[in-house]
């Protein structure tokens, strides 16, 4: 650091230079965005519908939760699939378990926090690794970019949207922004003292599924990540 | 070819690769549709060349207080649990690698792509400590069963056909495969699934790191870089230091351009930040998670001729353009990073006896500067490093002395009309259908290209004429 300080001392004179501005007032900022996409959300939708096809994802619209599960059970049947894992009933906005159990699927859901036995938390590692289905929520969904934002955190592991092939993510209205900059605000939020921040270690941003161009560059999909990502749009509510 | 043999002269490297068929159609590809997507990309996103503005001075506001971002990322990263370890050397930054793994009992390291640690020449002295390095991104993981290097910054096995790929799976891997994208991926993913859940370290580069928050960045299209940050034990993050950024907002300025220059895509498949271990209430995540910084050269150039280059994003944008990178490729240059702002890395980590004759392999024709996301004048510093290293005259004696009679020509109006009109005779007889083919003494100017010929008229002969006949 010494070194570093010593260096800097030798530039003096440069023209000054900024940072990008940020936010005075994270939240003041963040609820102003909503209020804005409380009118034009419909369009903000639409763009994000756009731009998640374009890069390969698929998307979907229901009114209410329940409405999710024939959804899911749609896709799993056209894949040939049942193995299904997702982030615990409360991190999803409901227990879905019951209703995919009778549509014939096999759904396990994750336990709200940590695990302490190791020889369990293995076990719960080969059954995420060996599903077909990964159901999980979505803190946003950038409209600009048909982007998913999911931050990890108790009863929302990281895995469920990661080692299957399959990744089906859920939203509603409060989700939705339609920039990167606007995204860079709950960021900013999210990180800003005395509020209730992201609750794991790690942030996501998921622009549909896995890709590689490496080999001659011809695009394949699924590469590590899931080679499908299904968003569904949840006109009602899901989240407190 | 797999690696450069750096004892052959840079020009016969370049005269290899310029000779080899297949790479020479594959650059032409691969650089051709990056250039394409790029262009595209920033056609539809007028608010791009702003934000490229943006970003250049978030790099330069950056530099100017680094102590100060610095010094707030590690105090963040460690009140997150995280480790923060300072290498001023490669050496020191293997030495705090290696210790860390020792310490992790592991066996075998899982990679995300990173020039960071090919830069640190990591993978060998992690197979001498005998931990097994296994690169995970698809075009590092087929260079390492290669044992080679990678070719481009952002898609190291360009250099490669499918056919080759199949046959290497084929030997190495014990599997028959036919040549086919799809096929070859599936595969591969099979494979490194398996080393994904059994390896205790995880080790990434980075693109970011976020002062106000004590975030490392990850951006990814395969989604390697979430499974090495979340199912290892370990995590090791190694990053240069002047990949610093002060906020969230500042991230999401880069985030907007990044992909844009690299790939053409709006935004990469995965961008994960990480904030330190698996914190309390999580499933799964790293117990330990550790950040190298890397100084290897950078922090005597925060003051030093080569500043700029610091901006670098690592996007390869630079690379597709230029005319240089587009005839020879990755390898030819012999280093770890590659194309015009690979030779000013190079000359940063190296010093710049390293680059005599790499500092010549630029037309200065600008381009980068045009690609640059950030637009670092990487010509300007070339011509900076040829002064530095050119104690000793690497023209021949022939082209000095024309060189030298041009340029008195050229400050000479009358002289110089005058010298037109004598070549228009002189080069009678080398011309033909309009153009020089070959010229004495000049073999290596004519020798793969045509010299236009004298133009019957100067412009300025043309321009009196059309002056005259505006007048009448």
């Amino acid at each position: 650091m010494a070194r570093i300080r010593a260096e800097l001392g030798k530039t003096r004179g440069l023209p000054p230079a900024e940072p990008t501005r940020r936010p005075e007032r994270p939240r003041v900022e963040a609820e102003a965005i909503r209020a804005e996409l409380a009118e034009r959300w419909p369009e903000a939708l639409e763009r994000f519908r756009r731009e998640l096809e374009k890069v390969g994802g698929v998307f979907y619209r229901v009114a209410t939760l329940a409405e999710v599960v024939p959804v899911v059970a749609g896709i799993a049947r056209d894949r040939a699939a049942r193995r299904l894992v997702s982030w615990h009933a409360a991190e999803l906005g409901g227990d879905l378990g019951p209703a995919l159990t009778a549509q014939g699927l096999e759904p396990v859901a994750m336990p709200p926090g940590e695990v302490p036995s190791a020889a369990e938390r293995q076990r719960l590692r080969e059954l995420v690794a060996a599903a077909e289905l990964g159901l999980t929520g979505a803190d946003l969904a950038i409209a600009e970019t048909g982007t998913l934002v999911l931050s990890s955190g108790a009863g929302r592991p990281r895995s469920t949207s990661l080692l299957p092939p399959y990744h089906i993510a859920l939203f509603d209205r409060t989700a939705l922004v339609e920039s990167l900059a606007q995204a860079g605000v709950f960021l900013e939020l999210w990180h800003a003292d005395g509020e209730p921040g992201p609750r794991g270690a790690v942030i996501s941003f998921i622009t549909g599924p896995s890709r590689t161009a490496d080999i001659e560059l011809t695009l394949t999909r699924g590469v590590h990540g899931p080679k499908e990502v299904h968003a569904i749009f949840v006109e009602a509510s899901i989240r407190g | 070819m797999s690696q450069a043999d750096l004892s052959i002269p840079f020009r016969r490297r370049a005269g290899r690769a310029m000779e080899d068929a297949f790479l020479q159609e594959a650059l032409t590809i691969a650089t051709t549709k990056f250039i394409g997507l790029r262009r595209e990309a920033f056609d539809a996103f007028p608010e791009g060349e702003g934000l490229r503005d943006r970003a250049r001075e978030i790099k330069e506001a950056t530099l100017q207080h680094l102590d100060r971002y610095l010094e707030q990322l590690i105090g963040n990263v460690e009140r997150f649990g995280g480790r923060v370890h300072f290498a001023t050397t490669a050496a020191e930054a293997r030495a705090v690698i290696l210790e860390i793994g020792r310490r992790a009992g592991a066996r075998m390291a899982v990679k995300s792509k990173s020039m960071a640690t090919e830069e640190i020449h990591l993978n060998e002295a992690l197979e001498e400590a005998g931990i097994v390095p296994v690169e995970t991104d698809l075009g590092e993981y087929i260079i390492q069963l290669a044992h080679e290097r990678p070719s481009h910054i952002i898609a190291p096995a360009i250099h490669k056909t499918k056919g080759q790929i199949a046959d290497l799976f084929g030997k190495e891997l014990k599997r028959t495969v036919p040549a086919d994208p799809e096929a070859l991926t599936q595969l591969a993913r099979g494979e490194l699934r398996e080393k994904f859940l059994q390896a205790d370290l995880g080790i990434t580069g980075a693109n970011f790191a976020v002062a106000d928050t004590g975030t490392v960045v990850l951006v990814t299209n395969e989604g390697n870089g979430r499974m090495v940050t979340s199912l290892p034990r370990v995590h090791v993050a190694v990053m240069g230091v002047e990949k610093v950024v002060p906020s969230m907002s500042d991230l999401m300025v880069f985030l907007a351009i990044l992909a844009k220059s690299a790939t053409g895509q709006k935004l990469s498949v995965y961008t994960t930040l990480v904030q330190g271990p698996r914190r309390a209430g999580e499933l799964e995540g790293p117990e330990e998670f550790h950040l190298v910084l890397l100084d290897n050269g950078r922090v005597d150039q925060l003051a030093g001729p080569l500043r700029e280059a610091l901006y670098c994003l690592r996007c390869g944008a630079c690379l597709n353009v230029c005319p240089v990178y587009r005839q020879i490729g990755g390898h030819a240059y012999g280093h770890t990073y590659p194309g015009p702002i690979g030779i000013l890395l190079t000359a940063m980590l190296n010093g710049p006896g390293s680059v005599k004759e790499l500092a010549h392999a630029s037309s200065l024709c600008g381009a980068c500067v045009d690609a640059c996301p950030v637009r670092i004048d990487i010509p300007r510093m070339l011509i900076e490093l040829r002064r530095e290293v050119d104690e000793k005259r690497i023209a021949p004696w022939i082209e000095r002395v024309v060189f030298t009679s041009v340029g008195w020509l050229l400050t000479r109006p009358l002289l110089y009309g005058l010298a037109g009109r004598v070549a228009r005779v002189l080069q009678r007889p080398f011309v033909s259908d309009g153009a020089i083919r070959s010229l004495p003494l000049f073999g290596d100017w004519t020798r793969t290209r045509d010299l236009p010929a004298v133009a019957s008229r100067t412009f300025r002969e043309r321009w009196n004429e059309l002056e005259r006949e505006t007048l009448r």
